[in-house]
């Protein structure tokens, strides 16, 4: 243990995040976060084991819910009640991958959203970067949705729906899904420390967008004030784009499609500069 | 946090700095949440503020503290409960950012106070080891290394290869202070704990954290046992109320803090709140009792080591003969420290008015509060005539500077060494 003088000094001043320059705080985080692979690792090996080795169910719950998620959709459309429009495949198979896809989405928003509350417990006693718990949130997702994604497409695959080769690029076309549902996550995180209701607001507000996202119907089957909002939805493009690329092998608005995700990418940006220049402060809020 | 590699901001042998440093919290939540609110909103447009005024409802826990930890120092923060000690643990410790003032950290920080961070009970305690090492920032290579001296300290035998909800809470203590103890870090943190487990355990903690002096390891201490505070560490940092009173040498903080906290209870009248006074004879009174010093000024503040005598004041109107006087001192628990009766005869009858003395000359004892009951018996000691039960206090203090360490008492020691030659 020999301690030289050319030993790296921690400075802490007051407000010295913010004093920090916005493309460098965005880097020291990302350095952060490589630094940290390990702790990630073993906290994402730790979560997801946590719901494995508690019951059979567990990982099995993971790979079935989307599909118990489509019950009632599949029954209203059988019943006649929803008429999605022609959306070209079988519905159950359509609704099946938007869903799955609308799920990812909220998957990055609540786990991102969840950031702070999973350190708990050792949050106040040890002083790591909390960047290493979204990168964690991500990372669990992600294997979430690779789990269930295989028993989809062997779904697909059962209605006779063959996807596309846009398949292969899926892990670039789910990152503009990530950006906005994690900078959303991010901001909810930080502020939902001090003000407790935001979580539960953004959680009904962004459920509520399902009904003006062509998930469950085709966008083709509506008119009006809803086809207005489907427009300028940006989750038109990111979610249902994805799920065109897969089922249709194109995707409409292309440029669309790319407008939003820069305008994703750039939104994450803002929110995670703002998850570390806040997060320091919220935190001793969570005692 | 910035990091910089500025050779003249910190003297070579200096690991921390602590300088001027201010901590404020809102006492009222609802308020907090709302200034928490104010300010996640003026950092989403970069609007920066000076934290280190008080808003309303706004208290400073941390008043303009500063101090230095020397490269091997063991440190010392004292003072009592509330006063903001655990508050500067965890900004030393990077958790809570400063609102006004610098802090700067020369090294890698161990804390003591995370045993066990992070646990999970469905993993097993190797599992764990990984976990909550990678959790205290050593590296895998570094937990590879100390993982055989990981186990052999934690000393749980076959259930380290059992999830660790099967584990006693000793054992789950035992596995997380071997993971922190061994977690490769220049600085320690300990907030009270410094040993765990049963009497064994806690001896291996100490010769482990001897060890860790040893080898240059800086420790810094909050603790209310002043024995271990004096013992361990060289100097010391007093906090009370959040602010600073002094910082130095271990001794002569520890003994002015003591005498601080022995006269924040000081009564002037060194009447007891818990005084029970049962008289069983009308005719016999004890009017006042007095605790005079080696001077014989009356007080109720004496020396560790020096004389304590007490005078019972009375009045009666029949004599009592054979007349027993008990005085005891007991300590905050009830614990007797010593029992005195007077002999039959030895003081004659009591008349109508006067005074009875008791005269100690030497009362080695630890400094502290201790109560005193004062009691008459006529003929037997059961036949109470009169009872103060705990009525007085009086404080000892240790100007003296004995070494009365975890006892009661100081035997006045001699130690003798004598080697066989061959």
């Amino acid at each position: 243990m020999s301690l030289n003088t050319e030993k790296e000094i921690i400075v802490y001043q007051p407000n010295s995040r913010q004093k920090t320059g916005f493309l460098k705080s965005l880097f020291l985080m990302a350095k952060n976060i490589k630094n940290s692979r390990e702790l990630i690792w073993q906290l994402f090996v730790r979560d997801f084991l946590a719901a494995y080795k508690k019951s059979f169910l567990g990982i099995g719950w993971i790979i079935l819910a989307p599909i118990f998620g489509i019950v009632s959709w599949v029954f209203m459309n059988y019943a006649g009640v929803l008429k999605p429009g022609d959306v070209g495949i079988p519905y159950p198979a359509y609704i099946l991958l938007g869903t799955s896809f609308w799920g990812l989405f909220m998957g990055f928003y609540t786990s991102a959203a969840e950031t702070l509350n999973t350190g708990q417990g050792f949050i106040m006693q040890v002083k790591y970067p909390h960047e290493a718990l979204l990168a964690k949130q991500i990372l669990q997702q992600l294997a979430n949705f690779l789990a269930s994604f295989i028993v989809i497409m062997l779904v697909l695959l059962s209605f006779k729906v063959i996807p596309s080769w846009q398949i292969l690029i899926l892990p670039i076309l789910i990152l503009p899904m990530l950006f906005l549902g994690a900078g959303i996550g991010l901001l909810v995180s930080v502020i939902g420390v001090v003000a407790n209701e935001i979580r539960r607001i953004m959680d009904i507000a962004l459920g509520t967008l399902i009904f003006f996202t062509p998930i469950i119907y085709s966008s083709d089957s509506t008119g009006g004030m809803i086809a207005k909002i489907i427009k300028i939805n940006p989750l038109t493009y990111i979610i249902g784009g994805v799920r065109d690329a897969i089922t249709y092998g194109k995707i409409e608005n292309l440029s669309y499609f790319i407008w939003s995700g820069i305008g994703s990418f750039i939104f994450f940006l803002f929110a995670w500069r703002l998850f570390y220049v806040s997060e320091e402060k919220v935190i001793e809020k969570m005692i | 946090m910035q990091k910089e590699n500025v050779k003249n901001e910190l003297d070579s042998d200096v690991v921390i700095k602590v300088e001027g440093l201010h901590k404020k919290f809102c006492r009222n939540l609802r308020r907090s949440m709302f200034y928490g609110c104010l300010d996640v909103t003026r950092d989403m447009f970069g609007i920066s503020r000076d934290r280190g005024k008080l808003r309303r409802d706004e208290f400073f826990a941390l008043e303009n503290v500063s101090f230095e930890v020397k490269k091997g120092e063991a440190f010392g923060i004292i003072g009592q409960n509330g006063s903001g000690k655990t508050t500067l643990l965890r900004i030393i410790n990077g958790i809570f950012p400063p609102d006004r003032g610098k802090i700067s950290v020369r090294g890698r920080i161990g804390a003591l106070i995370a045993v066990g961070a992070g646990f999970h009970p469905h993993m097993t305690g190797r599992e764990n080891i990984y976990l909550n090492g990678t959790i205290l920032g050593m590296t895998k290579k570094e937990i590879n290394d100390k993982f055989r001296e990981i186990i052999d300290f934690a000393d749980i035998g076959e259930f380290i290869d059992a999830p660790v909800s099967t584990y006693s809470s000793g054992m789950t203590v035992r596995l997380g202070f071997a993971i922190a103890i061994h977690s490769n870090s220049e600085i320690l943190l300990a907030d009270e704990v410094l040993a765990v487990g049963d009497l064994n355990f806690a001896l291996k903690c100490y010769r482990k954290i001897a060890e860790y002096r040893g080898k240059g390891g800086a420790i810094i201490l909050i603790s209310h046992n002043m024995h271990m505070i004096r013992h361990l560490c060289q100097k010391v940092v007093w906090i009370q109320n959040g602010k600073m009173i002094n910082t130095g040498d271990v001794l002569e903080m520890c003994n002015k803090y003591e005498e601080v906290s022995l006269n924040k209870d000081y009564e002037e009248n060194n009447i007891s709140d818990n005084a029970k006074i049962l008289n069983f004879d009308d005719s016999f009174k004890i009017s006042s009792v007095d605790f005079l010093d080696s001077k014989d000024s009356k007080t109720n503040k004496f020396i560790s080591g020096e004389p304590l005598k007490i005078r019972i004041n009375f009045q009666s109107k029949r004599s009592i003969n054979n007349p027993i006087f008990s005085i005891s001192l007991l300590d905050s628990e009830g614990n007797i420290i010593f029992e005195s009766y007077s002999k039959i005869g030895e003081i004659g009858s009591l008349l109508s008015e006067g005074t009875v003395e008791f005269l100690t000359e030497k009362l080695s004892i630890r400094p502290n509060i201790y109560d005193c009951s004062i009691s008459l018996a006529e003929g037997e000691l059961l036949n109470k005539i009169e009872w103060h039960e705990r009525a007085y206090k009086v404080v000892f203090d240790n100007k003296n500077n004995l070494e009365i360490n975890q006892g009661i008492i100081f035997p006045y020691p001699q130690w003798i060494l004598k080697n066989k030659i061959k």
